[in-house]
Formats: structure tokens, sequence, C-alpha cells
């Protein structure tokens, strides 16, 4: 079985709602899972580490407490998708040749969707490295990856975000469906189904809307 | 999105005007909405139809393919249908059976895809599609008009007129779900597509094909009960029925959920009207083709019938604005010193909101020249705009929401009537309702639609942040993160927000519904509480095999007495 895209956004989007993130986060994280899902990178899988391992977390302590010289948590690890929305945020700085530079990280493949809108923001290519990987993302949508095993960690000390002149001429491939695990989804369908509301009766016929009959 | 027109003189309507929900829940259909856009095409490209399968037994159950050839690909509507017991039938969401369900399949199915498809689109939401299936949908029939009908066909008779209008179609649907929904294909597979360019062009289609298969099943059953005797119906009796949908708040959250698309919508509306409004003269065949339209217009009125006491009292004005549009045409010169815009102005003061956007829609008649190439305009890559600009200033965001939410910041939030109300997901069924904030346990569950409020909530952060880029704000604010990116598209997307509260005690759903029904081109809008409504779509049009000969695009309005399609 496989997944449609707008699946993947919408299951990955209530889960980081219903993990604790604001909604307009939760946003940019659905958006996020459905560009690694669309490039055959294990987006799903990621977010789901993500969620499992800071559940409970604030989000002050998260986010980058000081965003200087290098970002880095009050309480050990950042954030991708909060880190993330802040590097697209100052797509413009990174442009101006004002690189970013994260202390550890947790789930740095979670900051590609991220830095691929920087890039299309500042019409300029940007390079994302940590440990033994580097990507390079142009406007346009392509992607130079350069990966280890790397890639796929749960976490990394530094990442490296700056402006690139590299020339990246082959286009990812991008793929119309996703595949997710069943286990992973089942993890992502645990932390969306906190979004849920549990029903009563009275919601049960108000909240759709009761009156006249439905079945004439 | 649209280039300047150099004829336009008048002006765009303003936002503030068009885009409160009173407004917007009186629209009406109009030469832009999708299932005209879809029948122009169909008829233009010379589109041919066939009944690939029809397979059904004397209990009405079986199944079905009809396939649409368009000039490049072909597309199948595969139909089950079911004999499903009176106490299963409805129309609510929380139903788990149906009399048909129905997918529109992308090519023409292998007899295994068909197999695949019996085993789940009959479960709906509990099944699976694929990316072969670019849509999902089900239908009940109208218990009203069902049995009447096979009973009138299969002793030889024809149903009476007066016994369709009252009801105005055989089955309804209930859901008519697209866009990767339930594992079927994501819209960007097909959009490059000329066919599916436009919004809602493969619902549509399913939609229309549906129409097709009902009547052709109605028959089939009379027929299967009186071989010797059943007689099908009369063609222009048949044109009568259209296809009925029960829609309920599954769809009010797409208005707020994709705002530079309902701007696009509502921005090619308002262009179309102001070029028109904006014309020096008109021919006599143009003002002609007006009254024509008019008097039909006046006449789709009467049929249109509510119980709900909202829609009766729109009603009442708008059968009141029609005898006095009617009126005003007797003598009103439409032919020069800027006729429209003459009549437009007389409107403002003369016809209730229901007149005024009903007459916005009969302007638009017979000018299909200057309105019909904006449909082109209609759709929105929304994965263009959704990135932040998080160097934008402080000041210019301020700057903004004072724009565009002027409104909502004269709102005191803190009264119950104003956030009387809470949208949230029910755990049951994952769809969209509506509860009470102040009776219910659901506030935690509060989904994000009420730009006004949370617009209001962010400015009095925003009044006291310091200058600089937004970045630091987002960083610092995450909970106003959503809002930022809704301004920013509003920015550039004029018609992008609803400037009301979505969220008061006074609120009714049922304008956002028919705001987006109107644009599917959907009429006699019948409201069943406050927040669900059932429509009549495709009522008149010509069938698939009608539509080589027959009338593509004037079909909406009934037909005068002595015309025909």
């Amino acid at each position: 079985m496989t997944w449609s895209l707008n699946e993947v956004d919408g299951l990955a989007r209530k889960a980081a709602r219903g993990s604790g993130l604001s909604w307009g986060l939760a946003e940019d994280a659905g958006k996020a899972v459905r560009w690694l899902a669309s490039a055959g990178l294990p987006g799903p899988e990621m977010l789901a580490g993500l969620l499992t391992r800071n559940d409970g977390a604030a989000y002050d302590a998260l986010c980058p407490t000081e965003v200087g010289s290098t970002w880095s948590a009050r309480e050990g690890q950042l954030c991708p998708l909060i880190s993330g929305a802040a590097i697209c945020d100052r797509a413009a700085d990174i442009a101006d040749g004002r690189g970013i530079a994260l202390g550890a990280t947790s789930f740095p493949m979670l900051i590609l969707p991220f830095v691929a809108g920087a890039a299309r923001l500042a019409d300029q290519p940007i390079e994302i490295s940590w440990a033994g990987t580097s990507a390079t993302l142009t406007p346009d949508g392509r992607v130079e990856f350069s990966e280890d095993s790397t890639c796929r960690a749960e976490q990394t000390d530094a990442v490296r975000i700056q402006a690139s002149t590299m020339q990246v001429t082959t286009p990812h491939p991008r793929s119309d469906r996703a595949e997710i695990p069943e286990d992973i989804a089942g993890t992502l369908g645990k932390f969306a189904h906190r979004t849920y509301a549990p029903d009563t009766p009275e919601s049960r016929l108000a909240g759709a809307g009761a009156g006249l009959t439905d079945n004439d | 999105m649209h280039e300047p027109n150099p004829d336009r003189t008048i002006a765009l309507r303003d936002p503030n005007v068009v885009m409160r929900l009173a407004r917007l829940g009186s629209f009406h259909q109009s030469r832009l909405s999708f299932m005209r856009v879809l029948l122009r095409r169909l008829k233009s490209e010379n589109w041919t139809f066939e009944q690939r399968k029809f397979d059904i037994d004397e209990h009405g159950v079986g199944r079905a393919v009809y396939t649409a050839h368009g000039p490049e690909r072909s597309y199948s509507l595969v139909a089950f249908a079911n004999d499903l017991p009176p106490e299963k039938r409805s129309d609510r969401v929380i139903a788990t059976e149906w009399d048909a369900t129905f997918t529109l399949f992308d090519g023409i199915p292998t007899e295994d895809d068909v197999d695949r498809l019996s085993r789940n689109v009959p479960k709906q939401e509990a099944g699976r599609v694929s990316e072969k299936e670019l849509s999902l949908s089900r239908a009940n029939r109208s218990v009203r008009l069902w049995d009447y009908v096979v009973g009138q066909l299969a002793s030889g008779n024809q149903p009476e007129l007066e016994k369709i209008e009252a009801v105005g179609y055989l089955m309804r649907t209930t859901a008519v779900y697209g866009s990767g929904k339930f594992g079927a294909a994501d819209r960007e597979q097909s959009a490059h597509r000329p066919e599916c360019q436009g919004p809602f062009q493969i619902e549509m289609l399913s939609v229309f094909l549906t129409r097709a298969f009902v009547m052709d099943l109605v028959e089939h059953m009379a027929r299967l009960r009186a071989p010797d005797i059943a007689v099908p119906l009369d063609p222009a009796l048949r044109r009568r029925f259209g296809i009925g949908n029960s829609t309920g708040l599954g769809m009010a959250p797409f208005l707020l959920n994709h705002p530079a698309l309902i701007s696009n919508w509502i921005h090619a509306r308002e262009e179309a009207l102001s070029r028109i409004r904006s014309l020096p003269v008109a021919s006599e065949d143009e003002a002609h083709a007006f009254r024509d339209i008019a008097a039909r217009a006046d006449l789709h009125s009467d049929y249109w019938t509510s119980e709900h006491p909202v829609q009766v009292e729109k009603l009442k004005h708008l059968r009141a604005d029609m005898d006095a549009l009617a009126a005003h045409l007797e003598t009103a010169d439409l032919i020069s010193n800027r006729p429209w815009d003459r009549l437009w102005h007389w409107s403002e003061t003369a016809l209730s909101l229901e007149g005024q956007e009903q007459l916005a829609s009969l302007l638009m008649e017979p000018y299909g020249d200057l309105v019909d190439g904006l449909s082109s305009c209609m759709s929105a890559d929304e994965t263009q705009f959704y990135q932040i600009d998080g160097s934008m200033r402080v000041s210019d965001l301020k700057a903004l929401i004072e724009d565009l939410y002027d409104w909502a910041l004269d709102i005191d939030w803190t009264s119950r009537e104003a956030q009387a109300r809470v949208w949230y997901v029910s755990e049951e069924k994952l769809e969209p309702r509506m509860g009470e904030r102040f009776d219910e346990p659901i506030e935690p569950y509060e989904q994000p639609l009420c730009p006004g409020r949370d617009a209001a909530r962010m400015y009095s952060d925003l009044k006291n942040f310091e200058e600089g880029p937004i970045a630091a704000f987002l960083l610092r604010h995450p909970e106003h993160r959503h809002v930022v990116r809704r301004a920013q598209i509003a920015a550039s997307h004029p018609y992008a927000e609803i400037r009301d509260n979505t969220i008061s005690s006074t609120v009714m759903p049922i304008d956002l519904l028919r705001a987006k029904l109107s644009f599917f081109g959907a009429c006699h809008f019948d409201p069943r509480s406050d927040r669900w409504v059932r429509i009549n779509m495709f009522q008149h049009a010509p069938f698939p095999h009608e539509l080589a000969s027959g009338n593509a695009d004037g079909w909406t309005y009934p037909y005068l007495p002595g015309q025909s399609a």
C-alpha cells in the first residue's frame, strides 16, 4: 500500500500538532515530511523518532535560546522543526553571507526541506551539512546530495547552513507516492489522535448539525 | 493573478464588502462555475462517452462503468449499486453503507481493477483506493422520488413534472472526495493536464457521469420490473433531474484552509463583474439576452424551495428581488450610458444580498467572451505562497494586520458571544465539527479556523515587540506562525480572507458551504440546519450522449415556456 503525499502531509501535520507544536509549526512539519517523502527520504520515520523523543518537552526547551554564533537549546538538543522554520525565516540573512551554525540537533534530516524553502525564498543555492552528509538545494528545487549513514542520524553535534555557489544540474528524483512502514504510521497516528475530540452523544448529533430528516 | 484589463474602468469590489459571511452565503452559480466550465470543455473538445459495463440485477445490486474519452485521455466512473435497507440510509458522514458508491478511475479500468475497487469503494472511508483513482464518492436514493419514478415507468407512464420538481433528483451524493483522499491520486498528479487544470474538474466530471448512471439505473429497474410495459423517461423530462448533494461541515474548513485558491475564485468573479460594469454600451442582442436570462432566473427562484426558516426568508427576498428586477427592466435603458453599471448601482439599494449576488451572476450571462477566459485564472499553486517571508519588518506586519483585520481588532474577544464556538475534529469520524466552547470540553482540540481572533491575539503581542525582521517575533511566538502565513498570503490575494467572525454565537456555517458550492455550480440551496445543506447539480443539463447536439452552457436556469434546450 502506498500513501498519497496529501495523506503524508496531513498525518505529519496532525502528529506534530498532537505532540504539542503550534499550528503554524505543525503546518511546516507536514510540508517538510511531504517534501522528504516525495524525495524518497524517510521523512515519516524521522518525524516519528523526533516526536517520540521530545514527547512532553516544552517549546522553550527545544528552541534555540539564542540565535547568535551557534544556536543551542536550553536542554540538550535543538528540535529540527523549530530550528528549520527559524532558518527558513532567515533566508535573506543566509543569502547575504550570514550562515547559521547549529549545535547539538536531533534528526537533522528534517531540516533539509526548510533549507530548500530558504533557497527558494532567497533565490540563492544554499548548502547544509552535518557529520558525513551534505546537500545543496537550489531555488528551482534541485538537490545535490552527498550522504552516508549520518544522513539518518538521530542526533548530531553540529549543523552548518550557508549560501553556496555550487551549480546543481541533476534534479533530485521526485516520487508521487510514499511508503510508510506500518509501525511508523502507527506512531504518527497515535500523536495525530491527540488532536481529535472524544465524541459525546450530544456532539454526535449537534456537532455535525442535527436538523431535518436526512432519509427522504 | 489577472492581467490588468485596459477596458476595465470600474474598480473591483472592496474585499470588505464581498468577503462578509452574509454575502458569501448569498452567492449564486455563474458562467465561471466549475460544472459549466467542465461542460463547455467537454463540448468544445468533442468528448465522447460510453457505457462500458452495466451489470445490475433485479435487486439493484451490481456494477457499471461509464467512460469519458477526451482528446488525450479517458476517465471512467466505476459505480457499485447496492440494495440498502432503509434503516441504514443516511446522508450523514456517520453512515457506513449507501445505495451507490463511485470512484473516478484515471483511464479505462481492467476487470482486475474493478474487482479490486469492488472490495474497497463500497466501504468508502473504511476502504482504500490507489493512485489510479482520482475521486471517491457515494449517493443515496431520494426515497420520496425513486420508488415513484420506478413505479410510473414500470407501468408505462411518465412521472409528473410537479413531483419531479418538488425534489429535483433521484439520488443525492453525500461526499465527493478528491485529491489524495483515502489513497487516491494527489491533485498534483493530474493538475498539469488541460482538462484538470481548473479547480474541481475531476469531481465535477465524476458527478456529471454519476447523474447519467442514476438515470440509466432508474430506467433499468423499471424495465426489470415490467419488461413488456416499462417505458424510458421522456428526454425533456429526464433533463429535469439533476443530481442531489448533501454537504456538511466537512467542507466548511476548506474555505479557510485554501486562502490563495479561494481568492482566485472570487477575484475572477469580481473581475468579470467589473469588466461588464465598465462596458460603455450594450447591443440590442446583449440587452435581449440579459432580459431573457433574468426571466429564467425568476422562474428558477420559484422552483427553489426550502423548509429552513433562514432560507425561507431569503427566498422571499429573492423572489421579491426578481420581481423588482423584472419591473425595472420593463423601462430600463440597457443600451447606452454604461447600462450595466447603472443597473448595478440601482441594485445596491433596490435588492437584498440574494438579489444583488444573483444579478452579479446574471450580468455575466450575455458576455461569455469577456468572462469565460477568466476560468483559467481560478486555480492556485499553493506551494508558491506557503513560505513565510521572515524578513518582513514588524512594523510592516503590524500595518498589514491593521489593513486586513481591522474588523477583528474592533471585536471584544473576551465576550462569550464573540468566541462561543469551537471548530474541532471528532475522534469517531475524523470530520470537522462545531461545538460550544463554554458548554463542552472541546477547547483543547480547537482547530485554527478563526483568523480574526487569532490575528487580534497576534496584534497585541506585535504591538509590544521591538522593530526588526519578524523572524525574531516568530521564534518567540510560535503560536502566531499560522496567522503570519495567512496575512502574507492575503497581502497578495485580495479575497483570501473572510472578513467575519467564524466562531461567534451567530455564525452560520452554511454560508461557507454555499459560497463554495456556488462556485461548483450548485443550485437550490436548501439548508437542513445551520450546518448542512442540500443542493441540486446539473439540473436541466444535457446528458453525456446529448452534449454534442445540446446546449452545453445555457442550461442552468429553467427554460421559459416555449423555449427548449
